[in-house]
């Protein structure tokens, strides 16, 4: 066996049985995607609609054509409309294989004429790297044995890349002095100027006054992320999975406290992929429900 | 299912990974939803970011002058409460390397035409720097203000700071 077939066991564990667990479990998470999916799409076109004029920032497909066309005449809340509904039909699995990739397609560029103001935000990816599996294990793993292995499987592959490539892109950005704790300093103060713009005023917390009164302290607590980043990669083994999410989670719980940063659908995403869920509702229930027969 | 379904699997996940590396490569590291995750890559640089300070009741002589955040004339103006991104805001003014008038016009839009009536709001450019290899010192630059029916820039400061010189 290869190296990546080794790999391939590790995420979609195909010699384990499917059972009703983990369906009910899959559907839970696949209703998680697009109640995220339908929210986003909405806020997006609205935000669009009131406050966005011209292009600062052209991403994804916005290098491609000028997306200030589509600010105007409730195109972005068409959008949103549409996505919600073909959304809705990909969940109750009604209409072609393909409605994912549809679903995929409208968010990613209701994300670009949204984001076309300067910001660059990552706490949607989750969702958006979610639906993108879903399109692809729709497509080509419609199987209901199959598919919901598969797209788990490639979110966690993902995920795991995700935050080792971060890791590199701090030591190549910066060096191995990357967690040098007057770094963290120069962070809390911009976030702090964010805060205080966004709410009209701010107050250190505990952490960020501890991380400012030391630098080994500041220092410790961007080693702990910044390891932690670098292991990402193992979470595609599914013993080591728990304790490696649980290590990112924590993580997650660092920035919130010391940069003033929410990942609210990246942690609760976490949550859901991180840990065998399955197993506790296989305790409690013997078969898969018709409902959720017909739906997965 | 079987050996088969998972090799089949990795290998639709090795295509994926190759569109995602030339996706990032030929996108400056992101193509939504990829990315190589670069935020925080470049520590220890000073930052930018913008606030907007109330200045409706000040002096026309004060509201021009750079001060330290820490001793601020003016109070900012809570974003949220108006229904702006603060990180979309900040990046509009950060992010802008040619203010023309219609770039201006858009931040007045993204204020809401309607929202300022007679008051003056002062978009104002704020850095953060280390100094003394052991303080953060934060400025703040007042750069645009913005009232009901004008976007006005700052006087004191050089053309380079609003037009880099290419369209």
């Amino acid at each position: 066996m290869r190296w990546y077939e080794k790999i391939g066991n590790q995420l979609f564990e195909p010699n384990r049985r499917v059972t009703p667990g983990e369906l009910i479990f899959f559907k839970f998470f696949e209703l998680f995607i697009l109640l995220y999916t339908i929210y986003y799409s909405w806020s997006w076109g609205l935000y669009t609609k009131l406050h966005n004029s011209e292009v600062v920032l052209s991403l994804g497909l916005a290098n491609y054509f000028d997306v200030s066309y589509l600010f105007d005449h409730n195109i972005p809340l068409f959008i949103a409309f549409l996505t919600s509904i073909l959304g809705i039909f990909g969940f109750f699995r009604k209409g072609p294989k393909w409605l994912y990739a549809v679903v995929f397609f409208l968010l990613h560029l209701q994300y670009v004429i949204r984001y076309s103001q300067g910001e660059i935000p990552h706490s949607q990816n989750m969702i958006g790297l979610s639906v993108f599996c879903l399109a692809v294990g729709s497509i080509f793993f419609s199987d209901k044995q199959k598919m919901p292995r598969f797209v788990l499987g490639a979110i966690i592959f993902f995920v795991g890349l995700g935050y080792t490539s971060a890791f590199f892109s701090k030591l190549i950005g910066t060096g191995f002095n990357w967690f040098d704790g007057r770094h963290l300093w120069l962070w809390i103060s911009e976030k702090s100027v964010d805060i205080l713009s966004r709410e009209g005023s701010f107050q250190l917390n505990f952490l960020q006054q501890l991380a400012l009164s030391s630098t080994l302290l500041s220092s410790m607590i961007l080693l702990f992320g910044w390891l932690t980043e670098l292991i990402g990669f193992t979470a595609w083994w599914k013993k080591l999975r728990p304790y490696t999410i649980s290590l990112l989670i924590l993580m997650h719980f660092g920035i919130t406290l010391s940069m003033n940063i929410r990942f609210d659908a990246f942690v609760l995403e976490l949550i859901l992929i991180g840990f065998p869920w399955y197993k506790m509702i296989d305790r409690s229930v013997s078969s898969t429900p018709a409902w959720i027969q017909k739906m997965v | 299912m079987d050996n088969s379904f998972s090799k089949k699997g990795i290998k639709i996940i090795g295509v994926i990974f190759v569109l995602y590396a030339v996706l990032v490569a030929s996108h400056k590291g992101e193509f939504w939803p990829f990315s190589i995750y670069p935020m925080f890559s470049q520590a220890g640089n000073p930052w930018t970011r913008a606030m907007v300070l109330d200045v409706t009741d000040l002096p026309d002589d004060q509201i021009w002058e750079t001060h330290s955040l820490y001793n601020r004339f003016a109070e900012p103006v809570p974003l949220k409460e108006h229904g702006i991104d603060q990180i979309d805001f900040s990046n509009f003014i950060s992010k802008t390397e040619n203010w023309t008038p219609e770039r201006r016009e858009a931040l007045r839009y993204m204020f809401g035409q309607n929202r300022l009536g007679s008051q003056r709001w002062m978009a104002s450019k704020v850095r953060g720097q280390l100094v003394q290899e052991d303080s953060v010192i934060v400025e703040i630059k007042p750069f645009l203000l913005v009232t009901a029916d004008t976007v006005r820039m700052n006087p004191t400061l050089d053309k380079s700071e609003y037009f880099n010189g290419e369209e």
